[in-house]
């Protein structure tokens, strides 16, 4: 029975999952407008500028620990999809020939990371932004 | 003295002549009507749509968008544009619409269809006091600010003086 019930559930939670691009467009567009371009520089632009950050760890985790990620009401699984969406979506000319998509794992490990103050991490890792 | 006495006559001559022959041609209901259309026209732009490239209006729907009860409006806190001389997805003209905004979800009664609504304020106008709704479905407390209709979403904007707020469906909800 608890295998059914297991697989009953499973299929009820995929049920309600979001695709990447509505969770796009709920957790993120508000800010970062539905194409991407954001506000700049209130609002950072998530256009062909994170290609160099997915080529290094600490640039991989700085996409996940940003509090307008970490912090979005979805689960490890589903941030690492928008997450992959935003890069394959807007910034697919400048990502390495060998991109690897974020995982899930990659995400649940990085997540609890908590950014104090995200704005100097990110003048430190990412000078030239 | 006398040859520029003689060549403003001669310009006077020229101008009377081309007044006139631009007066034959042209009437003065013609004229105004072409320039009521541009001043018309100017004022128009603020109506048009706020977003219309990320837009997907379009979907059939039902009820009142003048009144709070309507589906697009159920995570709504504030003033709605459309008693304020604006419509459902466009700010009233001289409100600046707020490119920054909160995004939701609400069900469409026509198609029973979830939809991602944009609620845009529109800025730079005092406070429109005509049907202020405070709706809160999937609504969160200011401590989560990206998903509180509490927050003044007039970022991005010249000015922050909220005015009213429009709801623009982005898409379907999937």
């Amino acid at each position: 029975m608890k295998p059914l019930l297991t697989a009953l559930l499973l299929v009820a939670s995929s049920a309600v999952v979001a695709s990447p691009r509505t969770s796009y467009l709920l957790h993120c567009a508000g800010c970062h407008l539905p194409d991407g371009r954001g506000a700049p520089p209130a609002v950072p632009t998530l256009r062909d500028t994170l290609g160099q950050l997915v080529q290094t760890p600490q640039g991989r985790d700085y996409l996940v620990r940003v509090p307008g990620a970490s912090q979005a009401p979805i689960s490890d699984g589903e941030l690492a999809a928008v997450i992959n969406y935003t890069l394959l979506e807007f910034n697919r000319d400048t990502l390495p020939l060998q991109f690897k998509p974020l995982a899930e794992e990659e995400v649940a490990r990085a997540r609890p990371n908590i950014l104090a103050d995200p704005l100097m991490y990110r003048r430190q890792l990412w000078p030239e932004y | 003295m006398t040859w520029l006495v003689r060549g403003l006559g001669w310009l006077d001559a020229q101008v009377n002549t081309g007044t006139r022959k631009l007066a034959r041609r042209s009437s003065r209901r013609g004229f105004l009507g072409q320039v009521s259309t541009l001043v018309l026209g100017a004022g128009l732009l603020p109506l048009l749509p706020v977003s219309r490239s990320f837009g997907a209006e379009g979907m059939e729907e039902i009820g009142d968008p003048q009144s709070c009860d309507y589906w697009r409006y159920c995570a709504l806190g504030g003033s709605l544009c459309t008693c304020c001389g604006g419509s459902v997805n466009t700010c009233p003209p001289g409100a600046e619409p707020s490119p920054i905004t909160w995004v939701g979800t609400c069900r469409n009664p026509a198609d029973d269809q979830d939809y991602l609504i944009s609620y845009n304020d529109c800025c730079g106008k005092p406070f429109c006091q005509r049907c202020e709704c405070h709706r809160t479905e999937r609504d969160k407390p200011v401590y989560f600010p990206s998903k509180s209709n509490d927050v003044l979403w007039c970022f991005g904007t010249e000015s922050r003086s909220y005015h009213c707020t429009v709801a623009l469906v982005l898409g379907k909800a999937e």
